[in-house]
């Protein structure tokens, strides 16, 4: 077989190419995390077990789709971890070097598939490399090129038609195979110049009936009447074997050649038996729930198996959708039952969106209830209809926590490739790092999951490259030589808390500040504690790399990470000792999608802020009002906390009569206060958010919209970007 | 294409026209919700059955004064690009057909307005109508040489 034969041509695979990258890729995830805990933990035979099981999926797959540089890469790879678990080898770093080395490659080969390219990635360097790790008598076998590839030939002549099955036809197909009778794709062959070829497929259905019943025919009757290809293809449930039907389809004249070959199991996308692995029957998963356009990468699935060792594999970095008894893990040997459905996320958010008008509708209840109570004070029916209001609330709350619960993943998702990338920037950069993952349980939204990846990885990689010191160092300090990194995950409040933090050296605060004078960030006397000095280096323009440690630095500055979280409504701080190591600390709130909100009135406008980030409210009068380099400030117990007006942040013309007393939202961001003087408290509501739109983006002090009960549009405070600003400009 | 299908509107006395396939709905005026901070040009947000849309509005695009609303005044939804925002108009007046040969390029200095909104000038009998360009109503810079 030759490199022109990587993909089977001439055949739509779409459809199964989905399908098959989203298994592979979820087999190669388990495999790198299984090779970093085998690395840890030595020879344990269930791992061992786990990790051969994987190689030989995506070896099955991948020949059952004909990407020939997979199969011989993990057939090579596959042969070694037999080698490991029959005890013939015994696990060595070098080993476990080049079975990562595997797993790479063949993501990137993945990726070209992704892309619907033609696999170019060199294998054969990384296939003998394998070769020669094996032992000499086995070795012999392994060199033989004619073991992966023929099986791969075998594997392929069975090409999987694209049967454009209806939801109906699926659910016939999937019916039979779990009750176990045969499906099977029957390829029939007609003599070159058959006259009336739609006569012989009525002719071979009405057989078929006879011993089991046809469930899809391609072409269609119609089509073979007019077109004048010379083949049709027949799903068929049916329990006689296989020679049997082909035998029964033999007798009507003209057909040439008739092959039956088991259909793919919908039911069971993992492959379950390895004694029957030379069967041509393997297939990639094939997924009844998602549509076969659903891209991949919005299909989701999340083991529900609770992680038993630190860094157990929780593979699929996307959304989750659980069954009720989800929670109950379900340990098994290796192989775990998933009690979980894939959804496409588009129906999720759908959902999610009705919820959220159902909501505004509900709001919209309240007030007609309210206002006919008022009307009609000892109207019966006006409390009947008001106590079915609160009964509604309830109900309310609960669909509405539900539905958000479904877009809940856990954040270990997330974790899980940082064991792989903390081991090789320890390689590199020649130490000795020990990575902890806690609270890997720990759920948040999807769309926050999303894209908290990058900043953790700035901030890890900032951890290994300048908080953690070379081993000599560490000694010479009376440290273990092995560093460690923790990453920590819990729940606070309505909040994610993320703790990233090292054993390392701890930030140079002396130098942070001598830094920070020198740029002008900060005046030369003014006063600091650690924690703002630490603060520092998230300012634009602070380069890490010659303050904190002289390795040149890689990756981005802080400042970016800082913006990043803050977009998300979170926040990111510092705190360090010398000596002891420094902790990052990120909060995140856990949705981005509903909210409770305190209403504010500004002039004849109503601006939302968020609850959680409403710390109390005051009534102030104006004379307490101090202005203090032009910006106001009020004296709350002891402390100063600043002002900002809204009405004159938000270009609102100044009322001709001023009340001698206004209120005050005390928001808080981290330790961070800010007054807003507003004029009116509106009380506290659940509010949907809804962006902008593309046109009305970072806009000042603003976060989003919502729609309130009367149907008007009312703007949602923005409280991060407010605090930085008034930071920024007191500081300036 | 010998013939466009045109909504037309009226900014004080003069007329202008949009594609019919842009336009998604024509509505009343509903509460506008005025955003701080963003392009003068952006009169508010409103909400469109559950979802917040933009307004602009046009007399200001344009560099036209602010009028008061009247029982005429409407709001046409339009659709670019599968963005969907609102521009405020003095009234809506019909919806036509025009010839594409009754279409020519905009004249070189543009009825004192910006040339990057128009696509052309239609004409029908007496009446001159404009033709916006829709892709630079919202975003695309002004250029500053706009007055009156």
């Amino acid at each position: 077989m030759s490199q022109n034969d990587n993909k089977n041509q001439g055949v739509d695979l779409g459809e199964f190419v989905e399908f098959y990258l989203l298994d592979s890729q979820e087999q190669i995830e388990k495999l790198g995390a299984g090779l970093l805990q085998l690395e840890k933990e030595g020879g344990n035979i269930g791992l061992i077990n786990d990790l051969f099981r994987s190689a030989h999926s995506l070896k099955g797959a991948s020949g059952t789709m004909g990407f020939t540089p997979i199969v011989a890469l993990t057939h090579a790879a596959e042969d070694l971890l037999d080698h490991l678990r029959q005890g013939k080898m015994d696990v060595s770093l070098e080993m476990i070097d080049v079975l990562l080395a595997v797993t790479d490659r063949v993501k990137a080969m993945l990726a070209q598939v992704e892309q619907r390219e033609e696999i170019s990635i060199e294998f054969q360097d990384l296939a003998s490399t394998m070769r020669e790790l094996l032992d000499g008598e086995i070795a012999v076998e392994a060199k033989d090129p004619q073991i992966p590839q023929a099986e791969a030939e075998e594997v392929a002549k069975f090409v999987p038609q694209n049967f454009e099955l209806t939801p109906d036809e699926l659910e016939k197909v999937s019916d039979a195979q779990s009750l176990g009778h045969g499906v099977y794709q029957i390829d029939v062959k007609l003599g070159p110049n058959t006259l009336m070829k739609a006569v012989r497929a009525v002719m071979a259905t009405q057989r078929l009936e006879g011993i089991g019943s046809v469930i899809k025919l391609v072409p269609s009757i119609e089509d073979l009447e007019v077109g004048n290809g010379e083949e049709f293809y027949m799903l068929v449930n049916c329990d006689e074997p296989r020679e049997e039907i082909r035998r029964e389809l033999l007798e009507i004249s003209e057909l040439v050649d008739v092959v039956v070959h088991l259909y793919p199991n919908l039911n069971s996308p993992e492959e379950a038996n390895l004694e029957e692995d030379k069967k041509v029957e393997k297939t990639p998963g094939i997924d009844l729930e998602a549509a076969p356009e659903t891209a991949s990468n919005t299909i989701a699935e999340e083991k529900v198996v609770k992680p038993a060792v630190v860094q157990k594999a929780k593979v699929e970095p996307k959304i989750v959708a659980k069954t009720s008894g989800a929670n109950e893990a379900i340990q098994g040997e290796g192989n775990t039952q998933v009690h979980t459905i894939r959804v496409d996320t588009v129906r999720m958010d759908n959902l999610i969106n009705l919820v959220g008008e159902m909501v505004i509708t509900r709001t919209r209840l309240v007030q007609i209830g309210l206002d006919l109570k008022a009307q009609y004070s000892t109207d019966v029916m006006v409390n009947n209809l008001n106590e079915a209001n609160v009964y509604l609330g309830r109900l309310m709350n609960d669909l509405q926590e539900s539905v958000m619960r479904l877009r809940m993943v856990a954040i270990g998702t997330v974790f899980n490739r940082f064991p792989r990338l903390v081991r090789d920037l320890a390689k590199k950069t020649g130490k000795e790092i020990d990575l902890v993952l806690k609270g890997e349980d720990t759920e948040l939204d999807k769309t926050v999951v999303e894209v908290i990846g990058d900043p953790l990885m700035h901030l890890i990689r900032n951890s290994v490259d300048h908080g953690i010191e070379s081993p000599e160092d560490r000694k010479a300090a009376g440290k273990s030589e092995v560093g460690t990194i923790t990453l920590n995950a819990y729940h606070e409040g309505n909040h994610i808390a993320i703790l990233i933090s090292d054993d390392g050296a701890g930030l140079d605060l002396e130098k942070i500040r001598t830094k920070a004078v020198a740029k002008g960030l900060i005046g030369e006397r003014e006063e600091l504690s650690e924690r703002d000095i630490a603060n520092l280096i998230f300012l634009p323009g602070f380069s890490t790399a010659d303050v904190v440690t002289d390795i040149s630095g890689r990756g981005v500055g802080m400042d970016v990470v800082k913006k990043a979280l803050n977009n998300l409504g979170g926040m990111v701080d510092i705190t360090t000792r010398k000596g002891k190591g420094s902790t990052f600390t990120i909060r995140l709130p856990l949705t981005l999608a509903i909210i409770q909100a305190l209403l504010v009135e500004v002039g004849q406008e109503i601006y939302a802020v968020p609850l959680s980030s409403v710390l109390e409210t005051l009534l102030v009068s104006r004379e307490d009002i101090k202005t203090v380099g032009g910006l106001p400030m009020v004296q709350l117990r002891g402390n100063t906390l600043p002002l900002i007006s809204l009405q004159e942040k938000f270009d609102l013309p100044t009322p001709e009569d001023e009340s001698s007393e206004v209120f005050v939202v005390v928001v808080g961001f981290g330790d961070k206060a800010l007054g807003l003087i507003v004029d009116e408290l509106r009380g506290q509501q659940e509010v949907v958010i809804k962006s902008l739109g593309d046109f009305l983006t970072n806009l000042p002090g603003i976060a989003g919209a919502t729609i309130l009960g009367d149907g008007k549009v009312t703007l949602i405070l923005d409280i991060g970007s407010l605090i930085q600003d008034v930071l920024v400009t007191r500081r300036s | 294409m010998a013939e466009e299908q045109l909504v037309t509107f009226s900014l004080g006395s003069e007329e202008f026209g949009v594609d019919i396939m842009r336009v998604q709905e024509i509505i009343r005026i509903p509460p506008i919700t005025r955003v701080p901070k963003a392009e003068d040009y952006i009169e508010g947000v409103i909400n469109l059955r559950g979802n917040v849309i933009p307004v602009i509005s046009l007399r200001t695009r344009f560099g036209m004064s602010r009028v008061e609303e009247t029982d005429l005044s409407r709001i046409v939804v339009l659709q670019v690009q599968s963005k969907v925002f609102g521009v405020r108009v003095d009234a809506v007046t019909e919806v036509l057909r025009l010839d594409s040969e009754a279409i020519e390029p905009p004249p070189p200095i543009a009825l004192g307005m910006d040339s990057q909104f128009i696509r052309g000038v239609g004409k029908i009998g007496e009446r001159l109508l404009i033709l916006l360009d829709l892709d630079h109503i919202m975003g695309g810079e002004l250029s500053h040489d706009v007055s009156a």
